[in-house]
């Protein structure tokens, strides 16, 4: 497949404007200026794009909402937060390919007739944000940025806004929270951010990558788009792997690529020639798999049947050597520190997890803990206001559900085994 | 409308609204623990979930719409394992000293508890380690209490406009603390404190005193100002303990600000006047009921027969009831022939109803405590409702989330400014110039219906005056720039539905009648009704007191030449109200008080004029009397008699009814219920009297500067009121004193650095008239060459500095200040 998110990506210089130019950046704004705002969203629309930050939301459905809502200004929000643990993959578009990510909104605040956009970036990426600063001041220079784009009459004006390092402003309303200046903390839906986002305007909240999938949309059209990859969610998927392959990295692929050739075939198999025990297939928010249950594509429909979701593509594969209620303690762990502290199942919920399972870990567990896990889990599960604690819940669920007799032994011997 | 089922009940109900508004709608209860209906839905505790046939979780009833055909069970076994699950969750870590906590029996987590029962804990280990504390001087935070509902946090921000408070932290170790800083500095409105439905927040004042089910609950109007908000007063012993709002109940639907929730222990003030006293010399002594009247009614008879009654004068109180002013009125017209009755609001309100009638050609122009919801525009001016009348503030700011532009014109920051849209911050007292500047913008840009208008009396010399108000020319004088006055002025007269909000308070200053008529004629040229100027009278009962009678008529003398100006008055007769302290140009005052033949006054505590009176009378306060307040909006209430009397104090009308008696007149009022109803028959011929359509006129109004500053006075003093108190009566609550417990001067930090003052330092501040000693408050929140003050503190001693002139808009003094070393 040709690579369309990581073009020219072994370019040394591919964040400048002049290679991404060279190898045609920008011209699929110049062909979306020339067209109808209400004909780019049909374009996208029979992309049959889905979102990529991590629900799979059809990308044009959100987009119509907005445009439905007769207010204005509207907002366009590139969510570059990427705090789901094991991703990494909106990284190498922010920080190699900037302006195909900058001609991406373009094209979608023209779509949307939102004239300002913001770039909600991940705290912890320094490097991207000067990245992006310079490429924006460079799109200002070049007028792909302005009131008068092309002179077209056309304005989009763009900034970057720093997080402060907290996992929950990924979520996109406590995001907007943030860009408002307010303590990151998810809203009530209804009214959704289409209606009412960031200062009660209409704002649209796409994911770095979904938002880079947009030129290149415009640039084939989006039947021939809808053509690569798995036909009910197409086109061109970043999968980051990481943990025990001998290949981690992010690789471009059709969406679709089953789980266990993106192991194998792309990232090279298991490290050292070890064993394959399990998998989170989509960010710690995933529900782990086990070996055998790797032999599934990697999509946003097949995914749940299978067991688990694709989230945000984060492949975290572990060989024979991973203690498995570690791992899930080091899950609770980061969403005990994550939870904003809303809603009182997760508050609460994970602080009471992340003991026990503390305990378990370091064989002071007790006879019935492991019924409690799932107890507490259990209530936690579709109560929570926002997925982060059902998410927490579901790690829990899913590793007792795949591998009870680990948490078993460490309470039966107390002790880990795998510590030695 | 939309039909739903809830628990098998089929309802209709209005579509967009939640399921738990809904069912609160029509009498069905769920459970929640961070809902209000004055805050956004949060979604946080979850015990409101509900289950919604066909859906696959449970829902939040808090903030999920309700939608057409829903069929909702909010009571079923699956809900209610999730309500004990999440009150398991709560309990974990709580500490459980129910048996301590002033909230236990009114608390809702334990009553859900009780309800839903909660299986032992299965949580072993460590609970969560105390929380630090925080302590304010009217509110504490027991942390550990806490259950993170954010209702405090919200109602602080989103609701009373403050902020004060922040969830600090995120997740498990997440605690409620003061947003800014280590103590809770705010606007003590305690609103906080009804919301949280736990024991972590409570009043400091009340805690400890008393467990709620021994409490007796009364309710009762509040007797601060002119909202006329609808307490419900805990009572133990024959002592109010605390006071606080409930929802439903009263025009304030269970909102309340300081002073009504802290300050109603001014009526257990050391010095409440317990017995008349009858001034020997130079000093007091007890007397009985029967020789003090019998001595004010010989007295008062001598100096009528000898000088007429002319010579007698009476003011009466914003205060006291309507049958107590009523009373005075009667005693004064009827038993003395007199038409010398007068009142403070000579400086305030008085003005306003001049206006009205001068403009409108109407008597009274009732606020609307609700007139702020659903304007495009509200201009406030050079005022701060969410201080003199804070509940009814509270509805600007609603308004302001709403949609509503507000646009501000005040010479300082206030809370409002800082909620605005647009903040005009002009010279203090140059408010007529900027509306003429306005008036002259809309006129000469047409954005006005000429042909209506111009056919009202006195339209063309209201062009003329108006016309020299150019946006150049009123920025010369308010200081701000042109643009800033033709945008107010298109903005608000763009407008479709327009509203001005100025409160008159007796002790501001910087407006005067003269204001009220400018913005007067404003509306009318914009062809607005008297209802979108909003005058809000400034106490419990200042509106009463007015419809009862206490303002001189047929020939009667006003305040200006009783008090101002010695020789004309022998015998003054003072109910409720201190002049020296509430009233300008206090030495002036004195002198005329010091040159009366015979001063009564009657009061519920000893008071700076009192101390110079022949004869003072104990009168009964608020909680110990039966009467009405007719409040800002001109509803009449009750209000109760909850408490004893103290000593051998009686109610004001009581005394006046006696003393007629001891006069050989007879003013009937045999009993309460006969002066009340007397009183409102009074009333009612008063308003029929008033009925009748507007007859709009313009009134031009010139700018006239105020007294000027020159090298030696270069100061402009602004006299204010402060949140926390109302009038002087407030500085006796021990509460109230805790925030606020002496007066201070305001001055720009430029300012102060100038004159070496820090925050605390003395300061001698002199006027032409007199000099007083003040505390320094070193602030941005005033302008540079503006110095301000409260007026409430007796000991403060202001209206020494201030003066009383025939300008109409503003009566500002030019002061001088010094550093006291
Ligand atoms: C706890 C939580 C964290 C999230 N973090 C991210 C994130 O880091 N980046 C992201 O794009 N979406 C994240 N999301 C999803 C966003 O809420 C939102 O759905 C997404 O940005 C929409 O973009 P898309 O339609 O392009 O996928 C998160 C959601 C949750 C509940
Ligand atoms: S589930 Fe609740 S506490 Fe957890 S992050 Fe979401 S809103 Fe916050
Ligand atoms: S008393 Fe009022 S201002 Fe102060 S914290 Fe509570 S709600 Fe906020
Ligand atoms: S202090 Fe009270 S109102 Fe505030 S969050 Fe805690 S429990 Fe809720
Ligand atoms: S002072 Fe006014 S606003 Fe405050 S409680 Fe009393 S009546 Fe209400
Ligand atoms: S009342 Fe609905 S979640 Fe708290």
């Amino acid at each position: 497949m040709e690579k369309v998110l990581l073009k020219n990506i072994d370019n040394p210089n591919s964040a400048d404007i002049g290679e991404y130019r060279k190898a045609g950046g920008y011209r699929s704004l110049a062909k979306a200026l020339q067209m109808q705002p209400a004909d780019i969203v049909e374009e996208v629309k029979k992309s049959g794009i889905r979102g990529r930050g991590g629900a799979g939301f059809p990308t044009a459905m959100k987009w119509n909402f907005a445009m439905a809502d007769p207010k204005f200004p509207k907002y366009l929000i590139c969510n570059a937060d990427e705090g789901e643990p094991g991703t990494f993959k909106d990284r190498p578009i922010l920080e190699k390919n900037p302006h195909l990510l900058i001609e991406g909104m373009v094209i979608s605040g023209y779509a949307l007739g939102a004239e300002y956009g913001y770039i909600y970036l991940r705290g912890e990426y320094p490097a991207a944000k000067d990245i992006l600063e310079g490429a924006i001041e460079q799109a200002y220079k070049e007028n792909f940025l302005g009131d008068d784009i092309l002179g077209k009459g056309v304005r989009f004006r763009l900034s970057v806004h720093q997080g402060a390092g907290a996992y929950i402003c990924g979520e996109e309303t406590a995001l907007i929270e943030s860009i408002e200046g307010k303590k990151g903390q998810p809203r009530t839906k209804p009214p959704f951010p289409v209606n009412v986002g960031a200062w009660s305007m209409p704002t649209i909240v796409n994911n770095v990558e979904t938002l880079s999938n947009i030129p290149y949309i415009i640039e084939i059209g989006g039947e021939a788009y809808s053509a690569i990859g798995s036909s009910d969610c197409p086109g061109p998927k970043l999968y980051c792997v990481s943990g025990f392959v001998e290949n981690p990295g992010v690789y471009e692929l059709p969406m679709g690529t089953s789980l266990r050739d993106i192991i194998y075939k792309h990232a090279g198999g298991i490290k050292d020639n070890g064993k394959l025990k399990a998998v989170i297939p989509g960010g710690i928010s995933t529900p782990v798999l086990p070996a055998d249950a790797i032999d599934c594509a990697m999509d946003f429909v097949a995914m749940p049947k299978a067991g688990s979701m694709l989230g945000s593509g984060a492949v975290i594969v572990m060989d024979e050597s991973v203690c498995m209620v570690r791992v899930t303690y080091r899950a609770m762990k980061f969403f005990e520190h994550e939870s904003c502290g809303k809603c009182t199942p997760c508050r609460e919920g994970t602080d009471w997890l992340r003991k026990i399972l503390e305990r378990i870990e370091h064989g002071k567990g007790r006879e019935g803990d492991i019924n409690l896990l799932s107890d507490v889990a259990g209530v936690m599960s579709g109560r929570t206001f926002c997925p982060l604690g059902d998410g927490a819940a579901g790690v829990v669920t899913g590793m007792i559900k795949h591998f009870r007799s680990e948490f078993e032994e460490h309470i039966r011997d107390k002790q880990c085994k795998f510590r030695n | 409308m939309i039909e739903i089922t809830i628990d098998d009940r089929k309802l209709s109900v209005e579509k967009g609204i939640t399921i738990l508004e809904a069912a609160r709608r029509n009498g069905i209860k769920i459970p929640n623990l961070c809902f209000d209906k004055r805050l956004r839905p949060y979604g946080g505790c979850r015990m409101c979930v509900v289950e919604i046939e066909g859906g696959r979780k449970l829902a939040s009833a808090c903030g999920h719409p309700a939608r057409e055909g829903m069929v909702i069970k909010t009571n079923s076994p699956r809900v209610r394992r999730v309500r004990q699950s999440v009150l398991e969750f709560l309990l974990v870590h709580h500490p459980l000293d129910c048996p301590e906590c002033d909230k236990a029996g009114e608390c809702a987590l334990q009553d859900l508890v009780f309800e839903y029962g909660v299986p032992e804990t299965r949580f072993t280990g460590e609970r969560k380690h105390a929380q630090p504390d925080v302590r304010g001087p009217l509110i504490e935070l027991i942390s550990n209490r806490c259950i993170l509902c954010a209702k405090c946090v919200r109602i602080c921000s989103q609701y009373q406009g403050r902020g004060a408070l922040g969830l600090i932290g995120r997740g498990f170790p997440t605690v409620v603390q003061p947003a800014f800083g280590e103590v809770l500095e705010c606007d003590y409105c305690g609103q906080c404190i009804d919301i949280c439905p736990t024991g972590a927040l409570i009043s400091k004042p009340y805690k400890y005193k008393a467990r709620p089910w021994f409490l007796e609950e009364k309710e009762n109007i509040c007797s601060f100002c002119g909202v006329g908000c609808t307490l419900t007063l805990g009572i133990r012993e024959g002592r109010i303990l605390r006071s606080k709002g409930r929802e439903g109940a009263g025009i304030n639907d269970g909102n309340l600000c300081g002073r009504g929730r802290f300050g109603f222990d001014y009526i257990y003030s050391e010095n409440r006047l317990r017995t008349p006293l009858i001034k020997e010399g130079d000093e007091f002594r007890d007397a009985s009921w029967e020789e003090a009247l019998t001595y004010v009614a010989r007295s008062l008879s001598s100096i009528r027969d000898a000088h007429g009654p002319n010579s007698i004068g009476a003011i009466g109180s914003p205060r006291c009831t309507v049958e107590d002013n009523y009373m005075l009125a009667k005693f004064m017209r009827a038993g003395l022939g007199s038409g010398n009755i007068a009142s403070s609001e000579a400086f305030g309100y008085a003005g306003a109803l001049r206006a009205f009638s001068l403009s409108f050609g109407i008597g009274s122009n009732p606020a609307d405590l609700a007139s702020p919801l659903g304007r495009d525009v509200i201009l406030v001016l050079e005022s701060d409702p969410t201080i003199t009348h804070p509940v009814f503030g509270l509805n600007i700011l609603r308004a302001k989330r709403e949609g509503s532009r507000l646009l501000v014109a005040d010479y300082r920051e206030t809370k409002l400014t800082r909620h605005s849209n647009t903040w005009l911050q002009l010279r203090p007292g140059t408010l007529v110039a900027l509306l003429n500047g306005m008036m002259n913008v809309i006129m000469d840009r047409g954005l006005f219906d000429r042909d209506r208008v111009s056919g009202i009396r006195g339209f063309s010399s209201l062009e003329a005056v108006v016309k020299e108000y150019t946006p150049a020319m009123v920025s010369e004088i308010t200081g701000l720039t042109g643009e800033a006055v033709t945008d107010a002025a298109v903005t608000f007269a763009n407008a479709p539905r327009r509203l001005v909000i100025m409160p008159l308070a007796v002790s501001e200053n910087n407006k005067g009648p003269g204001s009220a008529l400018a913005a007067a004629n404003l509306l009318i040229l914009l062809g607005e009704e008297p209802s979108s100027l909003q005058v809000p009278a400034e106490y419990c009962n200042t509106y009463g007191m007015l419809e009862a009678g206490i303002m001189p008529r047929g020939g009667g003398m006003d305040v200006f030449d009783m008090l101002y100006k010695p020789g004309h008055l022998r015998a003054l007769y003072i109910m409720g109200e201190d002049p020296l302290v509430s009233m300008p140009d206090s030495r002036k005052i004195k002198n005329t008080l010091r040159s009366l033949d015979f001063l009564v006054v009657q009061d519920i505590v000893m008071t700076e004029a009192a101390e110079l009176a022949n004869v003072v009378l104990p009168a009964s306060s608020w909680g110990e009397k039966e009467g009405h307040f007719i409040n800002a909006g001109g509803l009449r209430q009750r209000i109760r008699k909850v408490v004893e009397a103290t000593g051998k104090s009686q109610p004001d009308w009581q005394i006046l009814r006696n003393l007629g008696l001891a006069m050989g007149i007879n003013l009937g009022a045999k009993s309460f219920q006969d002066i009340t109803k007397e009183a409102d028959d009074f009333i009612a011929g008063g308003r029929r009297e008033a009925e009748g359509a507007p007859r709009p006129a313009f009134h031009p109004v010139a700018y006239e500067p105020e007294e000027p500053c020159d090298s030696e006075f270069t100061y402009t003093l602004v006299t204010r009121d402060v949140l926390q108190h109302s009038g002087n009566m407030s500085t006796r609550s021990e509460a109230l004193k805790l925030v606020q417990a002496e007066a201070f001067l305001e001055i720009n930090e430029k300012d102060a650095e100038r004159h070496a003052i820090s925050d605390e330092s003395h300061i001698k501040i002199t006027s032409r008239r007199g000099a007083v000693y003040l505390r320094a408050k070193v602030t941005d929140a005033v302008p540079e060459g503006v110095v301000s003050t409260p007026v409430h503190f007796p000991s403060g001693g202001i209206n020494e500095l201030t003066h009383f002139s025939g300008n109409t808009c503003s009566r500002l003094d030019a002061v001088k200040i010094e550093r006291v070393k």
